[in-house]
């Protein structure tokens, strides 16, 4: 078994699909559960494509892709929660299968591979998925703000691989990292590695290259809130902290400006949410916040507890977009106002919503509590005493407007509203906040696996 | 205003970006780099020219040796295709109104050129790993052809359905001969057929059998972006 089906299979299934688009979405569902299932098999290490002779391949000449437990787990991710999103949409949305496989498959490169250019391609790929997947919004503005705001941060992304390449004639990322290792010259990189920062926080929806994110979640359902807001930001957040842990090198005044402008997102996300009235921009801004604590954590060394935090993020954040999107298909607004009263007659969809939203919060018997309470610690264990305030001024003004949304949502208005949700919806939404539950109350399991992620160079060196 | 703001922002952006890379001195000046220190100068050698059995040697890096990166930009091309046709396309479709209209001679000088340019085509394609050239130009000019008939005849309609299936099975079949390089050789897309002798027709492994599929697939994508552009949806 070989790593590079992960990406092969959904992209051939991707060919076929336009052939016969009945078999489409039935190719997807078999797709989504072959890769899940081959991710169990796959061996940790590096894989070879291409070239003419396996001695060749030794030499570098071609291209690798790198499976290692950081990938594993960012792969059962983003491919469990495609398949389960698609599942909740398969009635309202299967013309969009042949657009998933390709994001699956653009998906799944961009956390696999280990060579620049290649992850280039795979970033073109996923973007234009993404672009496609909000179509279905029917803003065609806002996407086309989004594809424009995308191929900048892909050019300027591409702009610094092509510095990088003429600085050291490989696009091998280990080889890449021995050699920059190697120089120890690191000012100079500060020029590719800011140039490439900038493409990918496009896609992470870090401030301030996020300018499409309110035009393209603000209009979202309930196939493209779960999928931007759940599995892209996921799968960037992932990919940024590869390249954070890994190759990029911040240090001086760039460490403070990275840092000051990651520590901006936070606090301005969390204020733009206590300041909207809007469900789905409530939503929305508090998803630019966690992705900014994210990039932060991974610029502070803080790896496996800014991983959990992904997970446990992109879980929340595709049940909250599902119920809110949901609701405001059947009620045809998403002002808060409008949604007053939701969980009366939907006691099930609320109480998740609520453990959810809480976990999302940090309240204590949440795994989002334990994940917070052990970033806090090691941001605390390296003298990051201020990062720690504004952490937590921003978790107290989060604290605020969802506790105001969740009070909302419970007691009735003057008006009753009335939404169903299916019981496949239900069953994801029970599902996601009962595993919360779990790892909140017994966290030994998130604790155990702390010393398996390396880096990739660990991963290299370790054989 | 705004516009002199963000026309301001670029010439800085570029300035600093040409004052940052100037004082670099890894970067190397436009073509002084020492190939000797670099990765590239190995697919340069006399015996890797003799392995991989391709007279193009950078076709034998873009197709064999980086072929992934070929699969993946022919799925750039094929997802946009997709999405334009996922915009544009509707169950029923007629033919935009040309603002000219095409005259009998302007037709049949059409045709004529058509199988001209075929024949262009199918030279370029087979012969990318002798030439310059290949599937990704061989295609577009296969594109062209169809272009060129949409314009000659405002009547033309191509058998999109048709286009659509050698998409997507050329596509497959790209993926499939990828996938027997696992299993007769050791990786995904490496070479599994004789390299022959460099020069010939019949040379450099599966790399014709790849530019022939990337050809086809690339014609048709285009041609279907071709129509898409060229047709509306008919009125009730």
């Amino acid at each position: 078994m070989n790593a590079v089906l992960l990406i092969v299979i959904p992209l051939l299934a991707a060919f076929i699909s336009i052939v016969s688009k009945k078999i489409a979405p039935y190719l997807l569902l078999v797709v989504g559960l072959f890769n899940i299932v081959l991710l169990f098999f796959l061996e940790n290490g590096l894989v070879f494509i291409g070239g003419f002779d396996v001695a060749m391949n030794s030499d570098l000449l071609g291209i690798s892709l790198l499976l290692d437990t950081y990938a594993r787990m960012a792969l059962w991710l983003i491919n469990g929660l495609i398949l389960v999103i698609f599942c909740l949409n398969f009635k309202s949305y299967k013309a969009f299968s042949s657009i998933l496989l390709l994001a699956m498959a653009g998906l799944n490169g961009l956390l696999l591979t280990n060579d620049l250019f290649n992850f280039f391609v795979f970033l073109e790929i996923s973007g234009i998925a993404a672009y496609l997947i909000t179509s279905a919004n029917k803003k065609p503005v806002s996407t086309f703000r989004y594809l424009v705001i995308g191929a900048i941060g892909s050019s300027l992304f591409l702009f610094g691989v092509v510095v990088l390449y003429a600085m050291y004639g490989t696009l091998n990322m280990i080889v890449m990292i021995q050699a920059i290792q190697a120089s120890g010259n690191y000012a100079e990189v500060i020029l590719p590695f800011t140039l490439m920062f900038i493409g990918l926080g496009v896609e992470a929806k870090l401030l301030p290259f996020n300018a499409w994110v309110k035009g393209v979640l603000g209009h979202s359902n309930t196939l493209t809130g779960p999928m931007i807001a759940g599995v892209y930001a996921a799968a960037m957040s992932f990919v940024l902290g590869r390249f954070i842990t890994n190759l990029f090198v911040f240090e001086g005044s760039l460490l403070i400006v990275v840092t000051v402008l990651l520590a901006l997102g936070i606090l301005a996300g969390d204020v733009m949410a206590f300041s909207s009235t809007k469900t789905r921009e409530i939503l929305l801004f508090s998803s630019i916040a966690q992705a900014s604590i994210v990039a932060l954590l991974f610029v502070n060394g803080v790896i496996i507890w800014a991983v959990y935090l992904i997970i446990a993020n992109a879980l929340s954040k595709t049940v909250m977009f599902l119920v809110i999107n949901k609701a405001t298909k059947d009620v045809g607004s998403d002002e808060s106002e409008a949604l007053r009263g939701l969980f009366v007659n939907n006691k099930l969809v609320g109480l998740t919503f609520t453990l959810v939203t809480l976990s999302v919060m940090g309240l204590p018997l949440l795994a989002g509590f334990v994940i917070k309470l052990n970033f806090l610690t090691q941001l605390a264990g390296i003298g990051q005493i201020v990062l720690i305030a504004i952490i937590l001024v921003a978790s107290v003004i989060e604290g605020i407007y969802f506790v105001r949304l969740i009070v909302k949502l419970w007691y009735p208005g003057e008006s009753e509203i009335s939404v169903k949700y299916n019981y496949s919806f239900k069953a994801v939404f029970i599902v996601i906040a009962l595993a919360l539950l779990v790892f909140g109350t017994y966290s030994t399991p998130l604790t155990k696996l702390d010393n398996t992620i390396d880096t990739v160079m660990e991963v290299v060196n370790n054989g | 205003m705004r516009k002199l703001f963000g026309l301001l922002i670029t010439i800085a952006l570029g300035v600093m970006i040409i004052l940052a890379l100037d004082k670099t001195s890894a970067f190397p000046k436009f073509g002084e780099v020492n190939l000797q220190e670099r990765i590239s100068n190995q697919y340069l050698t006399e015996e890797n020219v003799e392995m991989v059995g391709s007279a193009n040697i950078v076709t034998a890096i873009v197709v064999g040796y980086r072929g992934f990166d070929t699969l993946g930009e022919v799925t750039v091309l094929f997802i946009s295709a997709l999405g334009v046709a996922f915009i544009f396309g509707g169950t029923k479709q007629q033919r935009l109104d040309l603002k000219f209209k095409p005259n009998f001679m302007l037709r049949v000088g059409s045709n004529v050129l058509l199988g001209i340019i075929l024949v262009t085509s199918i030279y370029i394609i087979l012969h990318g790993h002798l030439t310059p050239g290949g599937g990704f130009p061989g295609g577009a000019i296969i594109a062209s052809a169809v272009l060129l008939l949409y314009l000659a005849d405002d009547k033309f309609r191509s058998n999109v359905k048709g286009f659509k299936l050698i998409e997507g099975i050329a596509g497959s079949i790209f993926v499939v001969v990828g996938l027997l390089g696992l299993v007769f050789a050791t990786a995904f897309l490496e070479n599994f057929l004789p390299v022959g002798t460099v020069g010939q027709l019949l040379s450099a492994g599966i790399i014709p059998i790849i530019y022939v599929l990337i050809g086809l697939k690339v014609g048709s994508e285009i041609a279907g972006v071709v129509d898409n552009f060229l047709t509306e949806e008919e009125s009730a």
